[in-house]
């Protein structure tokens, strides 16, 4: 009975994306360190962590809302409003303080995404339509409104310069040389927990699923759909309101017009990480390691020695074969299901 | 006062009417504690409606609804709720995403208003249910992953945990097996044991027949009657039913010249975990009927004939030559049609007119001398057909979906039929279709064999079996069990050979 369980469990978690996707990126890590050994030191895995963490927390917003059936594309105008907004507010105000930039952040982050929630809730448009529309009017606002002037180093408030460089910890290379734990990588981890802890024990995450795995019937059973799509909308841009402040404080620059068109290899990497594009069905892990897979290959192809331009046709080309397989699966499944 | 707790839902002289249409006329309806019910009409007849304004759903114009001793003026679904009435839908309302525990015990967590989840309390519940119902099933298991069957059994526990009093479920048997019918009547009688009540709500004459003590008929919106399940025959609930007496005729085929070949031979054709070694052959004019339980193998046979699911080995041969079919495409060129099971999705393009459906299977011969498309041609092609086929439309350009069951069936043979088919293979031909249409498609199909055509009926309604082929072909597990001339045949023998496997 016992081994009978256990090998049931095996079976399990061979069954489970994740598991190789995991072995793919070890693969691939162990292949690109053979090459250049400094791949995979911690050095390097703490830098990659850092440079990823604001895509990381933008793919967790994707992948709720992938969850419950839809899709976002406006998330990157989100983060770019956010941020944009967020500086030129310290600046003017001259209040030099990182929660601050935060506070307005996440602020215009959570007003523009419930626009897109009561647009979706409400009046029922199609997501990917709702989205496409909004991320164009938000984006159009910002240029407009608020200006298009780049912020450059000199004229960046220094909470965002200090606040990049925040590292938890910090250690010493051999040659004198210190690098850290950045504290990017700590809030990244905090989201990532926050959202499992929300979709794995609350009646609301429950309700993601249930949306997600059929509407109607999540509206039969008394879940509030409404309420349900309009916090998935609000916490995505919540978390874009983050990623855009972490974006500035790490590049110590702000342009209107960045980030916004990277929003399709976001999506890609939480599909490349098992997400159903269909909805109902993905998890945070699997999220995140689409995240490390498509940042590896980002790194990796400088260090292989390829342009970087390459990088869209590798990703592409593994989101294809990885979604060639799991529909391969499925099909083998359902001819299992009709002989049981 | 023991004689008043006795009856669990009384419902008086309701009438309903829609914008002109009086959907339910003055009916009544009551369901004692403990009952098994059934509650048959054809389509269109009120029983939907019925079904909602007991749920609370739709509100009856006229009439009175007592449950519990309890009367109503104005029931909301609430109310209906709370009261014990519980339906489950064809669709069954599941999350195929999330796991059974889930599926059983979201709704009473809902109920409660939780705001947190309790893992181990939401598996208490469904453990606890699925034992009250005696079935054992792997909690974490995905919906999506598991039987229609026990797709049907999560529905009822999660009825359950609402403290359910009757249980509405609309055709529940027209999806699954003769075996798992049985598990879910084993199920439905034990409720009846703990005192809960259910109500079959059917348009079939089908098995739910077997365990209801009552059926209540209603027709065109009034109640035709209530009648002990012993009085009532097949032939006489299908007059109830439809006002109609209908005269079924079977099937004798007789060969009109000496044919050298057959029109269509199998010869060992297997597929690995589909079927094996399976031999037949089908003369010009013959109605053959290939029956077995669902996972029999006889709709994958079907498909592997019509080039939609490739065979590992074996050979098809038509009019003596040898084939090879590897897509619909070479099946239609080779003179096969293919009438599938699911009319609705496979069937039809529900959304666009009935002449464009007629024609979609014959663009090529519609293009006039500049290859362009012909109108006229099209327009005449698909009239001709509704004229033959006697489908009752308004007009072509009226979209599919608009028509009755028995009226859309009606526009799929067309559809193969004007492909000019010399074999067609018809897969559950009259599946959710009332008795009268349903006995005109067989008209159909008996005249085209008389044509000459060489035809395949796959399906699991004995009686459709019996009365429509002149051979029989029994497939259980893959392999043919049974090939046999029908006037051998009777239904009890073939359900009893079809019967046998299940335990």
């Amino acid at each position: 009975m016992l081994k009978n369980n256990r090998s049931s469990k095996i079976r399990k978690l061979l069954k489970k994306n994740e598991l190789y996707l995991f072995l793919v990126i070890i693969a691939y890590s162990l292949f690109i360190t053979s090459i250049n050994s400094s791949f995979l030191s911690l050095e390097n895995m703490f830098d990659l962590g850092k440079s990823s963490a604001g895509m990381g927390i933008m793919a967790i917003g994707v992948f709720i809302v992938l969850l419950s059936g839809g899709i976002d594309i406006s998330f990157t105008a989100i983060a770019i409003s956010g941020q944009y907004i967020a500086a030129r507010v310290l600046i003017a105000s001259g209040v030099d303080n990182i929660i601050f930039a935060f506070l307005i952040s996440c602020l215009v982050g959570v007003a523009l995404g419930a626009i897109n929630g009561l647009l979706i809730s409400y009046y029922k448009i199609p997501t990917l339509i709702t989205t496409l529309g909004t991320a164009s009017i938000f984006h159009g606002a910002l240029l407009t409104i608020v200006g298009t002037k780049a912020i450059n180093s000199a004229q960046l408030p220094d909470c965002f310069k200090i606040f990049g460089a925040k590292d938890l910890f910090i250690l010493t290379k051999p040659n004198g040389v210190n690098y850290g734990l950045s504290i990017f990588i700590i809030m990244f981890i905090v989201l990532a927990l926050l959202t499992w802890l929300i979709l794995k024990y609350t009646m609301l995450g429950r309700g993601i699923y249930a949306i997600g795995g059929d509407i109607n019937s999540a509206v039969r059973s008394g879940f509030n759909v409404a309420k349900n799509q309009l916090f998935i909308y609000c916490y995505v841009g919540f978390l874009a309101g983050i990623a855009g402040v972490l974006h500035i404080s790490l590049i110590r620059y702000s342009n209107p017009t960045y980030l916004v068109g990277t929003e399709l290899s976001v999506i890609a990497a939480v599909v490349l990480g098992g997400t159903r594009i269909t909805g109902g069905s993905g998890t945070i892990i699997g999220t995140i390691m689409g995240v490390a897979m498509v940042t590896i290959l980002n790194n990796s192809l400088i260090l292989v020695g390829l342009s970087s331009y390459w990088h869209n046709f590798f990703v592409g080309l593994i989101i294809i074969i990885s979604v060639c397989i799991t529909s391969y699966q499925s099909k083998r499944s359902i001819g299992n299901i009709i002989f049981r | 006062m023991v004689e008043k707790l006795e009856k669990l839902l009384v419902v008086k002289d309701i009438n309903k009417s829609y914008v002109g249409v009086q959907a339910l006329d003055k009916v009544n309806l009551s369901i004692n504690r403990g009952e098994i019910r059934c509650l048959v009409g054809e389509n269109g007849s009120g029983k939907s409606t019925l079904i909602k304004i007991i749920s609370g759903v739709v509100k009856p114009d006229e009439g009175e609804i007592i449950i519990n001793g309890k009367k109503f003026r104005n029931l909301h679904a609430i109310d209906s709720i709370s009261e014990g009435i519980q339906v489950i839908y064809q669709d069954l309302s599941l999350f195929p995403n999330l796991s059974i525990a889930e599926n059983i015990s979201l709704n009473q967590i809902i109920e409660k208003k939780k705001r947190l989840i309790n893992w181990k309390e939401i598996r208490d519940i469904a453990e606890r249910e699925l034992c009250n119902i005696n079935k054992k099933l792997d909690l974490d298991e995905r919906v999506e992953n598991i039987s229609i069957a026990n797709k049907q059994l999560v529905a009822i526990c999660r009825a359950l945990t609402q403290d359910a009093k009757l249980i509405i479920m609309d055709e529940p048997t027209t999806a699954i097996t003769k075996s798992e019918i049985n598990r879910l009547f084993s199920v439905i009688l034990g409720l009846k044991k703990k005192g809960i009540s259910t109500l079959f709500v059917s348009h079939k004459l089908s098995e739910v027949l077997h365990i209801s003590e009552k059926v209540t008929v209603i027709r065109d919106g009034k109640l035709v009657g209530v009648y002990n399940t012993e009085e009532l025959d097949y032939d006489t609930l299908s007059f109830y039913m439809s006002g109609k007496k209908i005269v079924d005729t079977v099937f004798n085929y007789q060969e009109k010249e000496k044919q050298k070949e057959p029109l269509l031979e199998v010869k060992n054709l297997s597929k690995k975990s589909n079927f094996q070694n399976i031999n037949f052959k089908v003369r010009s004019g013959e109605i053959i009927g290939i029956t077995g339980i669902l996972g029999s193998g006889r709709t994958e046979l079907a498909l592997s004939l019509f080039g939609l699911n490739k065979p590992d080995s074996g050979e098809i041969y038509i009019d003596g030559k040898l084939v090879k079919i590897k897509s619909p495409r070479d099946a239609i060129e080779l003179g096969l049609s293919y009438l599938p099971e699911d009319r609705l999705n496979q069937g039809l393009f529900i959304k666009q007119s009935i002449g464009n459906n007629i024609v979609i299977t014959i663009l090529q011969r519609l293009l006039n001398r500049f290859k362009m498309f012909d109108n006229n041609k099209k327009y005449e092609t698909a009239k001709e057909w509704v004229k033959d086929l006697n489908v009752i439309t308004p007009s072509l350009e009226t979209v599919a979906q608009a028509l009755s069951g028995g009226n859309q069936q009606r526009v799929v043979i067309a559809k193969w039929l004007a492909t000019l088919p010399k074999i067609f293979i018809l897969d559950c031909p009259t599946v959710g279709i009332d008795i009268a249409s349903k006995s005109n498609i067989h008209n159909i199909i008996k005249e085209l064999a008389n044509k000459g055509i060489g035809i395949i009926i796959i399906s699991d309604e004995i009686p459709e079996i019996i009365r429509n082929c002149n051979r029989i072909i029994l497939l259980r597990e893959g392999r043919i069990v049974k090939k046999v001339n029908t006037d051998e045949m009777t239904e009890d023998k073939l359900l009893d050979i079809l019967a046998r496997k299940s335990n």
